[in-house]
């Protein structure tokens, strides 16, 4: 498997893929940032007011606030009454002031929830329908760890960022923005004092969590490590026991396990010194104003409730500013992630534009000169030309890495070929859309794959409409009804990881039946039987030749008593094709049918020795 | 797939909120910090640390505040410079600490729980992996544990923090106006409350959430899996429709975590603003009495604000354990699971005992296998029908035996008790005429050499693969083991030979590949019992025949047991058996059985070529 980086040199544009993603949430998200803008105003006007009883209680003159409350108050109260009044007016006022605060705390919450959620959702869709529709040599180029990691926490990453560090951002800002002039209006002086650290902040922040990324690396790395290792081990156990071999795996975990646990403790120390030293900083800042503010506050320069209020807002903007190192630096993974998922969205889909095959095919293949090599100068197939008439049944045989599975994704459309044509009946393939050829080849994989999900629903795979009563039909076909049967649910059995677990035998036998419901014009059978006992194995070629009488069947095998009962037989060697005929013309020319008759030829004339000595009754 | 696959945790209906506790199995994960206890210590020192300097600093604003009211210009300002520097001081410092201790802890225990979790999954039986699916176990040997010593050190940590502040807060108000903090200490049962209510339905949703995750990444994961059996059968579409169900499921239940926070937070902002008013109006009206200063007043309006997040936090790791319990259960559980096959106490004395003379094994017996005796042996699963009966079989040294039969027939069940991968629950199997349970388990696995069906490699090289049959083989001695196991040329073709990487779980080799490389492997441990199953059945029926001629060789001085379908693989074997329904039915060699004119004749005769055959079969030469 290549890195997925050396696969794509283009470039990729992540605005568009960002525009189309957030289509119909942006408004959405306006909304939270409204709702935050309008909940921190309200939220800022409480220091205000409880500034302003405070000056009242020393005994300032009344400030704006304290004129404005006084319409509220009764003209016939006098001294402390209206002081009393103006304490409980504020209070409730600051209840309220709150409450609706909350209100646009919640607003803000569903729409980001809602925005982000959406955003997710589409990304998750538009992921899975694309990597089912890409080419199988995408398939083949990426590893799967890889690709579920990109569809997983990548979109999670991105979906952190729009509905946490977005705002965070925003917050920060309009903190600066709504705070600055309050503070200036209340004093100048203090409020450069009060930013003088900020700067400083915000810088080391920044450097810091840029250096803290390598050591969140180093901990997922140590983290994918120990995954591996573990998961290894629990799928390779019976390996592990056979060999006895529990001391190196021990061995062998203990390593990842403490290499995860030092850079889990290392990544703590580092992030302690950080917010330790930034927890200084902070509270300098804080310490500053207060005790400047005490100097000046003695000299009459300022009131004690402007120093409250300015101790207060300094704690609401000082915490987000330290914390926006972090939040710039997963800013900076969102758009890594981004780039990401562009990457895999950018990768061309198999075409989809050509004319639809609408009516069945007989079943008639023709390949004449068909050349294709997945690398360059590494031909797979070279210059095969083969036809295979209507109703045929014909096996492909030949020793690995000859082509026989390439030529059956070529029939498929799985891949093209490089030059040279493919007809199924008169249609040149490369004109018909994949799907609806596909529609019309049923084929049985050499590693069976089944869903997790009931017998029942696997089955209907290969016909969504199918009746139990067709599954069960089907099922007799491929031997495997009994099996079903005995099983306690039947056809409701689960299976998969979760549930029951089939033998290779019983999956190849109900990969089978799935393409049996099917009841396509081509059957492809690719070494889809080698796990199947002989016996098994016999029926059901006999129960094939009798339902699929008219319709083509083609049949790669390794075992000869398969091979011999097909109609015509292919020979493939280093992509071309070496030999053709029947079981009768090839078991007489030197080749490799021929080697393979002599190996099983000798278990035969064992046989036929022991009949013609011991006289047993043919 | 019903949603119990997916629930890491206690199902919904089973969960309530007031269920007590269950202080058990917590007290035995505490164990894992109490391993630590130094560190244990200094994390609630510096928790203590940091709640008492977070007290403080609103103390001193108000001594600063009264004191320039009372004493004006005559105010010691470097005094409080000082206290106030040295309570950054001390907070920076419970910072750092509390990262340091927590972040080792945290670390360590899950390192200590994983490790003995890991221990004991070495020595389980399979019967325990049986039950139960390997990503079942990476769930409880993974995020279970990281879950668990997350709650364990932060929370411990929040514990103690919370309280500090608690009584802290607490005890200032009372002090300096018992009345006023009497009254605002009475929003508190309100807002614990409030908090529990809140903080257990967001940690609801959020397992919700958490389950649906799982799903949407095994989707993906069957989906990618399965693509080109989707793509053949056209099923794009459908899984697109199936998918965007979980989607929307995940839509719903993360907006719903999201809204529950949501109303939480206004809630509570509101509650301890109505904590502040009372404070305003009730402490306003004191201090225009005279009765407390405007430094005591600022600092009460400073409190209320701080008392609601202690007891957000208490009520969150109080809900994170309930919703952890069942974490906690499963971790512990498969830490203290006993092995139903491991050796007894007796051989551990035997093993203990066992001076290190080189010519006998660990446990004091003879090292050479010279045979091995099924004597009535019968196995069944518990409580389940009998899978073999009554099996009576001799192996000897040098001796192969080859295992034919239908599946089903009890073949692979027979090499599983031969490994003692399971143990026969009726009659015995002997080594030497010793029952194998009173030998070392490590003695007999450490002597056999197991080719499996589904050939499992591992991560690594090729080389790496085959070296895990003997760790210490030299590269020579790793190309003649792939050499006769047939596997050379494969490995030749390869773009980097030996070298070459194999992924995770072998996903980028073919079937026969893997299990010529895995043969390669047994090959090389030179095993004193070979045992294959279906060893051959993905590799074309030439290589086969290539991988024969080696193999007579091999088989030499050592017991095999082969099982296969073709029976061009077996019929050179000195014993075949013919397996059908947990019995022996037919026993003896190619030429008995040929003759017998039973189940191997006809399975051998329905394989060769029936009666066509005779015409057209070329000229070969008998062996």
């Amino acid at each position: 498997m290549l890195p997925a980086q050396q696969s794509s040199p283009r470039t990729l544009r992540l605005w568009p893929l960002f525009l189309k993603t957030s289509k119909g949430f942006r408004g959405q998200l306006l909304i939270a940032l409204t709702s935050m803008v309008a909940c921190f105003i309200f939220l800022f006007t409480v220091p205000m007011i409880t500034r302003s009883m405070l000056d009242q209680l020393s005994g300032e003159p009344p400030d704006t606030y304290s004129r404005w409350i006084s319409i509220l108050i009764p003209a016939d109260f006098d001294g402390d009454a209206v002081l009393y009044a103006s304490l409980g007016i504020s209070a409730l006022l600051i209840v309220m002031v709150t409450a609706v605060a909350g209100g646009f705390i919640f607003l803000r919450g569903r729409a980001i929830a809602a925005a982000a959620e959406g955003m997710a959702r589409r990304l998750r869709d538009t992921l899975m329908d694309h990597l089912n529709h890409l080419p199988m040599g995408f398939h083949q180029r990426f590893d799967t760890g890889d690709l579920i990691q990109r569809c997983t926490s990548d979109i999670e990453t991105f979906r952190v960022f729009i509905s946490g560090q977005i705002i965070e951002i925003g917050r920060a800002v309009l903190m600066l923005i709504i705070v600055t002039p309050i503070l200036l209006s209340l004093d100048v002086k203090m409020t450069v004092i009060a930013m003088i650290t900020m700067p400083v902040l915000l810088i080391s922040a920044v450097l810091f969590f840029g250096r803290v990324k390598t050591m969140f690396q180093k901990v997922d790395e140590a983290e994918a490590a120990l995954t591996t290792v573990l998961q290894e081990n629990l799928t390779g156990i019976r390996v592990v026991r056979a060999f006895a071999r529990q001391d190196f795996e021990r061995q062998k975990f203990g390593d990842a396990n403490a290499r995860f646990r030092d850079e889990n403790q290392r990544l703590f120390r580092f992030l302690g010194a950080y917010y330790g030293a930034s927890d200084i900083v902070c509270l300098f800042q804080v310490g500053l104003i207060l005790i400047i503010g005490a100097q000046w506050v003695l000299a009459n320069e300022m009131t004690v409730g402007t120093l409250f209020a300015f101790i207060t807002y300094e704690s609401m903007i000082i915490w987000p500013i330290r914390h926006m190192g972090r939040v710039l630096t997963d800013s900076g993974k969102a758009v890594v992630a981004l780039r990401r998922l562009a990457e895999v969205l950018s990768e061309p889909v198999e075409s989809s534009t050509e004319a639809t095959l609408t009516q069945p095919l007989t079943g008639g293949i023709k390949l004449s000169n068909v050349n294709f090599q997945f690398e360059p100068d590494q031909p797979v197939l070279s210059n095969l030309s083969l036809t295979i008439a209507p109703g045929e049944t014909v096996a492909l045989m030949g020793p690995p890495g000859s082509g026989k599975s390439t030529l059956l994704q070529l029939l498929l459309r799985l891949e093209d070929p490089d030059s040279g044509a493919i007809w199924l009946d008169d249609h040149r393939l490369e004109d018909v859309s994949r799907k609806s050829i596909r529609r019309q080849i049923g084929v049985v994989l050499q590693e069976s794959f089944l869903f997790a999900g009931t017998i029942g629903e696997n089955l209907r795979i290969g016909r969504t409409t199918a009746d139990d009563e067709a599954l069960r039909a089907a099922a007799a076909t491929a031997d495997i009804l009994e099996t079903i049967d005995s099983l306690p649910n039947g056809l409701s059995t689960q299976v998969g990881e979760r549930g029951v677990t089939l033998s290779g035998g019983q999956r190849q036998r109900l990969s089978i039946a799935r393409a049996l419901l099917k009841d396509p014009a081509i059957l492809i059978l690719d070494d889809a039987l080698s796990a199947v006992d002989t016996d098994t194995e016999a029926s059901i070629l006999a129960n094939l030749r009798q339902q699929r009488q008219n319709k083509t069947t083609i049949i790669v095998a390794h075992r000869l008593s398969t091979i011999m009962q097909a109609d015509r037989i292919f020979v493939l060697e280093d992509g071309k094709l070496s030999q053709a005929g029947n079981h009768e013309s090839l078991s007489q020319s030197k080749g490799i049918y021929q080697d393979l008759c002599a190996l099983q030829g000798q278990v035969q004339q064992e046989i036929l020795n022991h009949r013609d000595t011991k006289e047993l009754p043919v | 797939m019903t949603d119990a696959f997916y629930d890491d945790d206690n199902t919904l209906d089973e969960f309530s909120p007031d269920k007590d506790l269950k202080l058990g199995v917590w007290s035995q994960l505490a164990r894992y910090a109490l391993c630590y206890p130094q560190d244990l210590m200094m994390l609630a020192l510096c928790a203590v640390l940091v709640g008492i300097c977070e007290i403080t600093f609103p103390l001193v604003t108000r001594w600063v505040i009264d004191d320039i009211g009372s004493l004006g210009a005559a105010i010691d300002l470097i005094f409080y410079s000082g206290l106030y520097g040295l309570l950054c001081l001390g907070l920076g410092v419970g910072v750092v600490g509390f990262l340091w201790f927590g972040g080792k802890l945290r670390s360590h225990m899950s390192h200590d729980i994983r490790r003995d979790g890991f221990e004991n999954l070495q020595r389980l039986s399979f019967s325990y992996y049986d039950q139960r699916p390997v990503g079942w176990l990476m769930a409880r040997m993974t995020s279970d544990c990281e879950r668990l010593s997350n709650i364990m050190a932060w929370g411990i940590l929040d514990l103690v923090w919370s309280f500090t502040i608690m009584l802290g807060i607490s005890g200032a108000m009372l002090v300096m106006e018992p009345r006023l903090g009497f009254i605002i200490l009475l929003s508190l049962p309100a807002l614990a409350y409030i908090s529990r209510y809140f903080q257990t339905r967001i940690l609801k949703s959020a397992r919700e959430v958490r389950q649906t995750n799982s799903r949407i990444t095994g989707a993906y994961n069957e989906n990618i899996m399965g693509v080109l059996t989707s793509k053949v059968f056209v099923k794009e579409a459908d899984n697109l429709d199936k998918f965007g169900k979980i989607t929307d499921r995940m839509h719903g239940a993360s907006i719903q975590n999201a809204v529950q926070a949501a109303i939480y937070l206004p809630i509570v902002l509101t509650l301890s603003a109505l904590a502040t008013g009372i404070a305003l109006v009730i402490g306003g009206i004191e201090s225009a009495w005279g009765i407390i200063t405007t430094g005591t007043l600022i600092a009460f309006l400073t409190y209320t604000r701080h008392f609601f997040e202690p007891i957000e936090q208490l009520a969150h790791w109080f809900a994170e354990m309930q919703m952890a319990q069942a974490s906690a259960e499963r971790v512990m559980s498969l830490i203290q699971a006993e092995s139903e096959i491991r050796d007894s106490e007796q051989v551990e004395a035997q093993i203990a005992a066992h001076t290190g003379s080189s010519s006998l094994a660990a446990d004091g017996y003879e090292q050479t296998i010279d045979s091995i005796t099924f004597d009535r042996v019968g196995f069944s699963y518990e409580n389940g029908p009998p899978i073999l009966r009554d099996i009576n079989l001799v192996l000897k040294r040098g001796q192969s035996v080859a295992v034919v039969g239908a599946t089903g027939g009890g073949k692979t069940t027979l090499i599983s008790l031969l490994a003692r991968f399971y143990e026969p629950t009726e009659g015995s199997i002997r080594i030497n005429d010793i029952d194998y349970r009173n030998r070392s388990l490590h003695y007999l696995q450490s002597n056999l050499g197991v080719v499996l069906q589904s050939s499992h490699l591992f991560k690594g090289t090729i080389s790496d693969n085959i070296r895990y049959g003997r760790l210490d083989a030299t590269i020579d001695e790793i190309h003649a083991a792939a050499l006769k196991a047939g596997a050379h040329p494969v490995i030749t073709e390869m773009p980097e030979a030996y070298d070459t990487q194999i992924s995770e779980g072998g996903a980028s080799l073919s079937a026969g590949q893997k299990q010529l490389i895995s043969f390669a492997r047994a090959l090389l441990a030179d095993p004193q019992i070979l045992i294959m199953d279906e060893a051959t059945s993905s590799v074309d029926t030439l290589t086969e025949a290539r991988i024969e001629q080696g193999l007579r060789v091999l088989l030499q001085d050592r017991i095999s047991v082969i099982i296969a379908h073709r029976l061009s693989t077996i019929r050179h074997a000195d014993v075949i058996l013919v397996m059908e329904h947990g019995q022996i039915i037919e026993q003896g060699n190619h030429e008995a059985l040929i003759q017998l004119k039973g189940r191997y004749h006809h399975l051998y005769q329905q394989q060769s070529l029936n009666n066509l055959w005779g015409e057209t079969a070329p000229e070969v030469d008998a062996t």
